[in-house]
């Protein structure tokens, strides 16, 4: 434990009467905020530079003849701060007064409202009544091009939008036009940040309401949002993100910061596609085939069906998804082994390029498209078909033994897939013509409905946890199976996530050390267990 | 151990009759029959005197182009203690915020008049209204357009600054 017998250079200050130690190179923004104490600011953001210019995080620290920038003033040993003294605070309900000179108050017909920046720190701190007389400069909204609108009025010239595509993107399309009170951002050419994949997180990067998502535009307010962490999809970046929900509806999708993954930002392209989260055609009850005929049956009746079909030994194949949790992937090699073995296909998208952000190089849209195909890799399941997913599984359509499909859709199979099937188990969340033919249908929940676990492409494995409800009757693949499991001796039937992630570890040795409990938010790399102080 | 007898005394028939209660109701009737403040309202044929700060049921203002004056803020259903407003926001093709749905269920309103106190831009009210009756229950989730089209007079707020509204 070579770290902690170094000498370690710490600084130590006072800010408002209490003492911080942090390292040194440290601002005073950051200390501060290390104890809580958030220190309003608009052009500082920890993924971009500091231009301290917005002139609203001044604080005072004595010695000091003028009220010094917390994002830029680093600490020094014994410096003693006041963020909230008769100066800093006066000093904050002028500048915020200067904001409200030219500012719109449009609150109620603007999105950002109950998210901000501008409307807490006024709330909190800003005079009850403003004393400018003179008529407000007025832009108009102006079209920023890909998902950007651009309402100017409401901007309060942080230049965030700017510095993030010039430093982050490296895609300079935004600039401020006209100088002092005219001055505006504008975009260079007619195209604005159309084309620019990351140009999404502008919106969220902007403290107000100035830059908004087209596809949010007036969709639901802030407060009626829950947030729920969660993984993206959509690249086996594995992007940490935030499932905004209302009415059991993703509204939109955030990062959530996370400096290992994907710091602050996420691409567009896995920003927008959350629409098939929200489908209504769903397996909403598990379905047994009798007499030629798909009949909804209880789950109990489902499971014996089941359970007594698998008695006869067969050949097995499966088809798996690299869609599905890593939970429900091991659970699936698990029952498959315990039947004596067989191969496990899956399929998924490739795009021809990744999409890097230069700015922050770990986080690139990768070429692989699915979230979980790691995970899939390491329990030896092969990839099958082209690079749009499809195809790769002819030599299935008329296979005579076991067959289990769990969570590919089988879109381009034609409603003749696994007639000659002995057995054919079909674990899916939506209805598909493919599994017309299966003696068994049990109805799964998305990825957005369920807890779990999915491992990126660079072997971090990385928990999400449910952002809508189900349909009532959907379980968790890992549940069937391990009823399955159970039933063939091996293993006990998970009651939780957690369980199902622990008894992964079965077929996933390079699990072993981890626990949902110890992943947290931040997930964990495969083969380096967290070591938790104590244990 | 011996046994007690209570004995019970028989009340006297002036403290049993009834005439005398009698009497004195309808000296309380006859009393009111020749008070002259007090008066039976031949409702419907004549309508009583409400309050000007009466909150029955809602009224939607609508601008001078017969637009809603509502922009979908969201206000009224987040503060509406019956959660008994939905509201669905859009934009209409003027590029104005403008509720797609705006709906009341005014069997679950409590006629607190908090919406109208929320609202930002002066658009829903309570009204000075009472005669409510429908033939079947759904028609009291008051759609946008029958929000619009009701004409009653709309309620007054209490105003802090003029408690007894004189
Ligand atoms: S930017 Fe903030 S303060 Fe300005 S109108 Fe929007 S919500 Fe209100
Ligand atoms: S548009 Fe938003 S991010 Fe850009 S300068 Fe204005 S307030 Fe800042
Ligand atoms: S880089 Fe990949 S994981 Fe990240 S947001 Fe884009 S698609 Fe999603
Ligand atoms: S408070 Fe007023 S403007 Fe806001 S949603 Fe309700 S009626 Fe519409």
């Amino acid at each position: 434990m070579s770290e902690f017998t170094q000498p370690q250079e710490t600084v130590t200050l006072t800010i408002d009467g209490r003492e911080v130690t942090v390292p040194p190179g440290t601002t005073i923004l950051q200390a501060a905020e290390s104890t809580g104490n958030r220190i309003p600011h608009y052009c500082y953001h920890p993924g971009l530079s500091a231009p301290a210019q917005c002139r609203l995080c001044l604080v005072e620290v004595e010695g000091a003849p003028k009220l010094q920038p917390s994002c830029v003033t680093q600490v020094r040993d014994g410096q003693v701060v006041h963020t909230a003294s008769e100066k800093a605070k006066g000093m904050r309900q002028g500048v915020l007064e200067f904001y409200l000179a030219n500012h719109p108050l449009d609150c109620p017909i603007c999105d950002q409202s109950g998210e901000c920046k501008l409307q807490d720190y006024v709330h909190e701190e800003g005079r009850k009544h403003g004393r400018s007389r003179e008529p407000k400069r007025v832009f108009g909204r102006d079209d920023f091009g890909g998902d950007v609108l651009f309402y100017g009025d409401r901007c309060v010239m942080c230049t965030r939008c700017v510095r993030f595509m010039n430093e982050v993107a490296q895609d300079p399309r935004l600039t401020v036009v006209e100088r002092g009170n005219r001055s505006v951002i504008d975009t260079f050419f007619e195209d604005g940040v159309d084309g620019s994949p990351y140009a999404g997180n502008i919106v969220d990067i902007c403290p107000v309401g100035a830059l908004v998502s087209k596809d949010f535009l007036h969709k639901a307010r802030a407060w009626d949002l829950d947030h729920t962490p969660s993984i993206c999809p959509n690249c086996s970046q594995g992007c940490n993100i935030d499932l905004h929900v209302r009415d059991n509806r993703v509204q939109r999708l955030k990062p959530r910061a996370n400096p290992e993954v994907n710091g602050h930002w996420m691409c567009d392209y896995g920003r927008h596609r959350f629409e098939w989260m929200n489908r209504d055609d769903r397996l909403t009850r598990p379905l047994v085939r009798e007499a030629g005929e798909a009949r909804p049956a209880e789950w109990g009746a489902a499971l014996s069906e089941l359970l007594e079909r698998l008695e006869e030994a067969r050949p097995i194949r499966a088809v798996a998804s690299p869609f599905a949790s890593t939970e429900e992937l091991a659970a699936l090699r698990r029952v498959v082994d315990a039947l004596g073995g067989g191969e496990i296909l899956f399929r998924s998208p490739e795009a021809d390029e990744e999409i890097p952000l230069p700015g922050f190089p770990q986080l690139a849209r990768r070429r692989d498209l699915s979230p979980n195909r790691r995970t899939a890799e390491l329990l030896g399941m092969e990839r099958v078909g082209d690079a749009q997913g499809r195809g790769g599984l002819e030599s299935l359509a008329d296979y005579t033994g076991t067959l289990i499909v769990l969570g590919d859709a089988l879109a381009d199979m034609d409603a003749d897939f696994g007639r000659q099937a002995a057995l054919y188990l079909y674990l899916g969340s939506h209805p598909s013509a493919a599994a017309g033919q299966a003696d068994v249908v049990l109805p799964i929940p998305t990825f957005a409905e369920q807890e779990g676990t999915f491992i990126n492409g660079e072997g971090r494995v990385q928990r999400f946890w449910p952002g809508l409800i189900g349909p009532e009757q959907a379980r968790p693949a890992w549940m069937p199976l391990g009823v399955v499991l159970s039933r063939l001796g091996v293993g006990n039937l998970p009651g939780s996530a957690g369980e199902a992630f622990l008894a992964a570890t079965e077929v996933l040795p390079e699990l072993q050390g981890l626990r949902h409990e110890t992943i947290g938010t931040r997930g964990a790399i495969l083969n380096e267990p967290v070591l938790l102080a104590g244990s | 151990m011996a046994a007690t007898v209570k004995v019970m005394r028989r009340p006297d028939p002036g403290e049993t009759s009834y005439i005398r209660a009698t009497l004195k109701g309808m000296a309380l009737t006859f009393k009111h029959m020749v008070n002259p403040d007090k008066v039976t309202l031949q409702y419907p044929e004549e309508q009583p005197d409400l309050s000007p700060r009466w909150r029955g049921t809602h009224r939607m203002e609508v601008h001078a182009d017969g637009r809603p004056k509502c922009v979908a803020c969201g206000l009224c259903p987040t503060i509406c203690p019956a959660n008994c407003i939905r509201l669905v926001g859009g934009e209409d093709d003027q590029g104005n915020r403008y509720p797609i749905v705006y709906e009341i269920d005014e069997f679950r309103c409590i006629f607190c008049g908090m919406c109208q106190e929320v609202c930002p831009v002066e658009a829903i009210h309570v009204g000075v209204h009472f005669e409510n009756a429908e033939y079947t229950r759904d028609r009291f989730v008051y759609d946008l357009d029958r929000l619009m089209e009701q004409d009653h007079p709309t309620t007054l707020l209490w105003d802090p600054s003029d408690p007894r509204s004189e």
